[in-house]
């Protein structure tokens, strides 16, 4: 890297910094004037997360929300990959079932919240159906537009050194499409750690869901925005790793964070 | 026609799974059709509808107003982007439906708490959408325009805006969207308005008027996401949208 470079990018890391260490303290400063119901400063939601992180509360609330989360997007990927693939190899499937996808991608998930009561109880399977639900929408338009984007000219190439459709498939088209999977993994994750969390408030109340309602009862704001600050960071965590883990599989192919 | 054949084929799965499960655990879409539409003009769905789209747009106008001009001096200035960016990408992971206690403490369960959850939900979308677009107007029009000897208002009016138009409409789209959907989360949460219809419609034994409900929320994102389209291929028609969602 340059020089003027490593200057840039410290002084927008810095920047970063600033603006966040910035924000806290008016929030801190608007805080104090107000009755902690409303809004407590972050001060006090800070020590609220360490202390209830190092109790336990919050990990075995966290752990427990973890199985619906890890189900619903383990669906949602067996799902949402090969249907991303056939949407974008097949004009004809696409031309037939992009109305139907944009159908029921336009309904609010959480608009079905009855219905999955009604097929899948109050429990975990609804958690699981809501988390998939939430999900496979996502990962689906982004493998799509991965497999649409694969450059003709590689798969002529490879056609011209005599790959059959399975090589064509595995060797060709896979690793071009790779990024775009990732991408939708990525926001196919953060989209299932959201969808947890709003099933957990809208089935019946579990783990992180379960401790929000407490909180809510008794007035603890300062509870409730530990528990929305834990996931935030959680879903901003996963989202860098999976950037990472991209960087690191993908060496060839490092886009610009988007 | 391959669309409308594709269309068919779903409407027949539905109708077909619908008649073998029956009515309690998938209305067909013709028993929908037959018990949601008298419903519909009986005045017990459409004037809900209306008003909690009414607050659903005051969010959604206050998201706009200042998601618009973030999402701008965002993409014009390094500063700014590094100030707004951290909180940016915040905003966008966070979890609506965990919003929703917290906001309820804050706000109560009216119309200020309503407001509030479509505007934290929009707010950064439209912000990020814009911000994506305004960073792809290239430098080099501004400086044609400087040298054509426009000035600043010139060149913000008659360069950088018509550059912007689509990414104002693909930001309203995308914006509206998430409007709708915290709309949909903080009403049936608290049980009130159209919310409020979805929530009861579930104590029902049959789910034709729930399904019902659930077409309506898909016909009005439908037809937000086909005008908004239509205004764009009219006051921008160079600029394809290539997204399909």
């Amino acid at each position: 890297m340059k020089p003027t470079r490593i200057r840039r990018a410290l002084g927008s890391a810095s920047l970063n910094w600033f603006s966040i260490v910035a924000g806290l303290i008016v929030w801190e400063a608007i805080a104090r004037r107000l009755p902690h119901i409303v809004l407590p400063p972050p001060s006090i939601v800070l020590v609220r997360l360490v202390e209830d992180t190092l109790s336990g509360k919050l990990i075995v609330a966290l752990l427990g929300s973890l199985e619906a989360l890890a189900l619903g997007l383990a669906l949602a990927i067996v799902v949402g990959v090969p249907l991303g693939f056939a949407f974008g190899r097949s004009r004809t499937f696409a031309d037939m079932f992009d109305p139907v996808l944009n159908a029921l991608y336009a309904i609010p998930p959480v608009a079905f919240v009855p219905f999955l009561i009604i097929w899948f109880g109050l429990h975990l399977p609804a958690r699981v159906a809501l988390v998939f639900l939430m999900s496979v929408f996502e990962i689906t338009v982004a493998v799509t537009a991965g497999a649409r984007d694969v450059n003709p000219t590689q798969i002529d190439v490879g056609r011209s050194f005599g790959a059959r459709r399975m090589d064509l498939a595995r060797k060709v088209i896979f690793p071009a499409a790779l990024p775009f999977i990732f991408t939708g993994f990525r926001i196919g994750l953060v989209r299932a750690i959201n969808a947890t969390i709003t099933a957990e408030l809208f089935f019946a109340a579990i783990n992180l869901g379960a401790l929000m309602n407490d909180d809510a009862r008794r007035f603890d704001t300062a509870g409730l925005l530990s528990v929305i600050v834990l996931l935030s960071l959680l879903g901003l965590a996963a989202q860098a790793a999976l950037r990472r883990l991209e960087a690191r599989v993908l060496p060839w192919h490092i886009r610009a964070a988007a | 026609m391959l669309r409308l054949a594709g269309l068919a084929i779903a409407l027949g799965i539905w109708e077909l799974a619908g008649r073998r499960l029956g009515d309690a655990l998938l209305a067909p879409p013709s028993v929908v059709v037959r018990q949601f539409v008298p419903q519909l003009f009986d005045g017990s769905v459409l004037p809900v509808l209306a008003g909690s789209l009414r607050e659903m747009s005051i969010g959604f106008v206050l998201a706009y107003a200042l998601g618009v001009p973030a999402g701008v001096l965002m993409a014009r200035s390094k500063t700014v982007d590094a100030l707004f960016g951290p909180w940016l990408s915040m905003g966008i992971v966070t979890s609506i439906a965990a919003l929703v206690p917290l906001f309820i403490l804050m706000f109560g369960t009216g119309f200020s708490f309503r407001v509030a959850i479509v505007f934290f939900a929009t707010v950064w979308f439209v912000a990020l959408t814009v911000f994506q677009g305004a960073r792809g107007i290239e430098p080099r029009w501004l400086e044609v325009g400087r040298a054509f000897g426009a000035g600043p208002l010139q060149s913000f009016s008659k360069i950088m805006l018509p550059a912007l138009y689509p990414s104002l409409l693909v930001g309203a789209r995308i914006g509206l969207i998430h409007a709708i959907r915290a709309m949909v989360v903080a009403e049936t949460f608290v049980v009130v308005g159209y919310g409020a219809l979805i929530h009861n419609s579930g104590l029902s034994v049959s789910t034709a008027p729930l399904l019902g409900l659930l077409l309506l929320l898909m016909l009005i994102g439908i037809g937000v996401t086909w005008a908004l389209r239509r205004v764009s291929s009219l006051i921008a028609p160079w600029y394809e949208d290539r997204r399909s969602l």
